[in-house]
């Protein structure tokens, strides 16, 4: 088992350096080669492994870390001196100087750096094959944009050294480890974003450093702390094996606040927008599917530990005004991908909500969310790119075009946001968990448990308002369609997005197998418990949740394919008239409504600020 | 509540929602010191709108009219069969979706500003009407609609507040004065409404008698041990809001949101936590 899980470390790495040297048609195979083998792998590693597995680094690979992370820092230093940016600078000089710290005072002799269970194998297979699809999918966006052939080969290089940092991080259990390949994504997200070279995109990625450099700097501070005080190795195992002491609160609130800066909770959210102006691939790999799905894994992984301290209070209510002031930020923007980017942090803040509550059902509709959060956006992100080349256009308020022009690609959008939104799509049953769980928490934290539900219903309010609006926006036609052709994309897009379409009405067919065979055994084994689920008649039960199937097929019925239909459904035998405009034959251009935030932004960093001084504070209680 | 009773009230529904409809016309009718229409005029309206010659504007928007009407008729279904009250709530309001949907689908202004304004309007009931579900939760335990049915005492005794945070929001639900900017007659020609003729309007206009039982039965709950509490409440709820509706002007959709979120969602919150310190209690 181990190499194979080494060769999903190591094969991105060797590929990534392929890349650079090969020529173009030599570079596409190896890419489309590499994508299968790294999607059968993890699928095979995920059906194969049962228990956890621990395995060690060999000896030397020590020094290769320390040596990584301190060019790491250097590249960071140079950075901050090239651009002149002092918050870089600042970050990289503190973290450099808790590097020096650490490599004089090593801890306690660690042996076994790697750990891989349930949870792992999960990731691996989200991020192997949604890395795969988008990987597949750069290949022809990169091919034309306008930079030097160097430079493509260049991006394509980064994403498969992402893909390798990315499955480093789910697998580590040796927290230097850990902050090693937590700052390599860091590292990939600033080249990335980067990428175009001009002036907001720089500004943009200094400022993606600089605030996930805050999260590195919190997880040395955790290993420094855990050294400081004798608890033995830093380890996530370790932490694991302590939880329940008062003295552990400080290590979690440190991990969990780098986990939210990673999941661009405020007030650190404005790296996660900025970096919308890079090329698409990389919004979908790094800001919605992968990356930023570390924030809920650290939770995850720590949430037995975590669950019931006031720390994951503190967590809770800040996720829970994160949900709700995103959803309403979402109102205000018109960019395609500045939506998305502000839905993503909403359905974030939820996913890691339901990671700190951490009872059964709600690691469930943690993961639940995850798998299909990540699916969904992938396919958005990416329809954002085809929008993009292919029709040229970046802003929502340009859809209405879009129905006659690209009916394939409108309908992709329309299903995209229907499967965040509607039954019986996992999002949706997620998002309904999450509200019933909720009101689990409130019999023991009242006040908590309260005000978060009224975050939730409203945010989850305004969410469904802000899909409503780009739906409405994409399902707008003339009148009736007389011959619907498809139109033609690059089959790299066009297969790309319909393989991803397919794991959508997948994930809606199998849901109930899914539950059973693949979200149980995950969430029994991070929580460490046993999970049963009962059914009695067509109606699941877990713990006190109680799915009901035949209405969801009945709603699945009623609602999505209803959508769907109506895009092709076509009445015989009766007249067609004009709309009514009291007699004035005007044209009429429309766009869509806005609400406009800017009163409310501050308030908001506010209040996440506060949030994240009440986290420290918390633990000294 | 039995199982015939509970079909025969799903299939029966719409037949139920048409006589009160008469019946609300009427009494609309008396307070304004005219005699009314007939009771069964939605029934003869039914009848009149089903012989008019089809027309549309296009089949998508005809489509998601009608598909509304069911998915409605399939909301109530599940609240009156027990189901879970979360659930029912997100079923009615992706059948308002479809609505809104059909509202955005054609080029018309009228349908587009409804659209607009139903979209608000959601926003402005539903963060509520989760509340009050959540404190029945607290009390009862259960999400489940049917186990309101076996709790020992009428909600109303134990959660007013929620009763009164209903009552609120029922003018924006059921579209009546002051709130029902969303079909504003005399503003936007009746919104999404407009572009619907002949037995596709009837759609829509079935559908709104659907959402009257639908509302009229969240009512009811608050007193659903006991028959005769229950009916008292809806008759109670009938004649505030038709009475409301006939002496109070339209407000802007501003002011029904701000009075949804200012007014409304603090007097269900203070619901929300009575409800879980009484369950700790």
């Amino acid at each position: 088992m181990v190499p194979f899980i080494s060769s999903l470390f190591l094969l991105p790495v060797i590929v990534s350096g392929l890349v650079l040297i090969l020529p173009k048609n030599l570079s596409r195979v190896l890419v489309i080669a590499t994508a299968v083998i790294l999607s059968a792998l993890s699928l095979y590693l995920f059906i194969a492994i049962d228990q956890p597995l621990k395995f060690s680094a060999p000896e030397y690979f020590n020094q290769v870390v320390v040596a990584a992370d301190f060019l790491l820092l250097l590249f960071f230093a140079w950075v901050a001196i090239k651009r002149k940016s002092l918050l870089v600078g600042l970050m990289t000089l503190l973290q450099l100087g808790a590097s020096i710290y650490l490599f004089k005072n090593p801890g306690s002799e660690n042996t076994v750096q790697f750990y891989v269970d349930k949870l792992s194998l999960f990731m691996f297979l989200l991020i192997n094959v949604i890395s795969s699809i988008i990987c597949i999918f750069s290949l022809k966006y990169i091919d034309e944009e306008d930079c030097s052939n160097f430079r493509k080969k260049y991006f394509l290089s980064i994403l498969f050294w992402f893909i390798a940092a990315m499955n480093l991080v789910v697998s580590s259990d040796n927290l230097e480890y850990f902050f090693l390949f937590f700052e390599l994504t860091t590292l990939a997200s600033f080249l990335l974003i980067a990428f175009r070279k001009d002036e907001i995109s720089v500004r943009n990625a200094l400022t993606a450093l600089w605030m996930n450099q805050i999260g590195g700097l919190a997880i040395l501070a955790t290993i420094f702390f855990i050294n400081y005080n004798g608890y033995g190795e830093a380890t996530f195992t370790n932490l694991l094996a302590h939880a329940g002491t008062t003295t552990i609160l400080l290590p979690l609130a440190l991990l969990s606040i780098a986990a939210l800066i990673k999941g661009a909770q405020m007030p650190f959210s404005k790296w996660l927008l900025g970096a919308m102006v890079a090329p698409t691939p990389v919004s979908a790999l790094l800001h919605s599917s992968t990356m930023v799905k570390i924030a809920p894994f650290i939770i995850l992984r720590l949430s037995p530990a975590l669950q019931g301290t006031p720390v994951a209070w503190v967590i809770i209510a800040l996720t829970g005004f994160v949900f709700a002031a995103s959803a309403i930020g979402a109102l205000s923007q018109d960019n395609f991908k500045r939506i998305l980017a502000h839905s993503t942090i909403a359905l974030l803040a939820l996913m890691i909500m339901m990671a700190a509550v951490g009872t059964q059902v709600t690691i469930i509709a943690a993961l639940t969310l995850i798998l299909f959060h990540g699916i969904s956006k992938c396919m958005l992100f990416l329809n954002a790119g085809v929008l993009e080349r292919v029709f040229h256009f970046k802003q929502a308020s340009d859809m209405d075009r879009l129905a006659e022009s690209g009916p394939f690609t409108s309908f992709l959008v329309a299903i995209g946001f229907m499967s965040l939104l509607l039954p019986p799509f996992g999002a949706f049953i997620g998002k309904w968990f999450s509200i019933e769980t909720l009101g689990s928490l409130a019999v023991t934290q009242r006040i908590l448990g309260a005000l978060v539900i009224v975050l939730i219903a409203f945010g989850g309010a305004v969410l469904s308002l802000l899909y409503f609006k780009v739906i409405g926006l994409i399902i707008a036609r003339k009148g009736e369609h007389d011959k619907l052709k498809f139109e033609h994309t690059s089959p790299y897009y066009n297969v790309t997005l319909n393989i991803l379409l397919a794991f959508v009405i997948a994930g809606v067919i199998g849901f109930p197998f899914l539950i059973t065979d693949y979200f149980i055994p995950v969430a029994s084994q991070t929580l460490g418990q046993e999970i049963v689920m009962t059914t009695t008649g067509l109606t699941m039960h877990i713990g006190q949740m109680s799915l009901p199937i035949i209405p969801l097929i009945i709603a699945f019925l009623l609602l999505p394919v209803t959508i769907v239909l109506a895009l092709f459904v076509r009445f015989k035998n009766v007249d067609r008239a004009k709309e009514y405009a009291c007699g004035e034959k005007v044209n009429y251009s429309f766009s869509t409504m806005y609400f406009s935030t800017d009163k409310a932004t501050p308030y908001f960093t506010a209040v996440g600020i506060l949030f994240f001084i009440a986290l420290l504070v918390v633990v000294l209680i | 509540m039995d199982l015939y009773i509970q079909i025969a009230l799903i299939v029966l529904a719409p037949f139920i929602g048409g006589l009160v409809y008469g019946i609300e016309r009427v009494v609309k009718a008396r307070m304004q010191r005219r005699i009314g229409p007939p009771i069964l005029q939605p029934f003869y309206d039914f009848f009149k709108l089903a012989d008019k010659r089809k027309m549309i504007v296009h089949s998508t928007h005809a489509f998601l009219g009608i598909m509304h009407f069911f998915s409605l008729w399939f909301a109530l279904a599940v609240l009156l069969l027990g189901g879970d009250f979360i659930l029912v709530i997100f079923l009615h309001l992706l059948s308002t979706a479809l609505l809104i949907l059909a509202g955005y689908s054609t080029r018309s202004i009228f349908s587009h500003l409804g659209a607009n304004r139903t979209a608000v309007s959601v926003l402005a009931y539903e963060p509520i009407l989760i509340l009050v579900a959540v404190s029945v939760y607290m009390l009862t335990g259960s999400f489940d609609v049917s186990s309101i049915f076996s709790y020992d005492e009428p909600l109303l005794v134990k959660m007013p507040l929620a009763f009164l945070a209903l009552l609120l929001i029922l003018p924006i639900k059921l579209k009546k004065s002051p709130f029902d900017v969303a079909e504003a007659h005399q503003e936007i020609t009746g919104g999404v409404e407009l572009e619907y003729s002949g037995i596709f309007y009837e759609a829509i206009y079935t559908a709104k008698w659907i959402d009257e039982i639908f509302c009229y039965t969240l009512v009811y709950l608050f007193g659903a041990n006991n028959p005769l509490i229950g009916l008292g409440l809806v008759l109670f709820a009938f004649v505030f809001v038709n009475a409301l509706d006939n002496s109070s002007a339209r407000v802007s959709y501003k002011q029904m949101l701000r009075f949804s979120l200012t007014i409304a969602l603090p007097i269900a919150f203070i619901n929300l936590l009575l409800a879980i310190f009484q369950q700790v209690l």
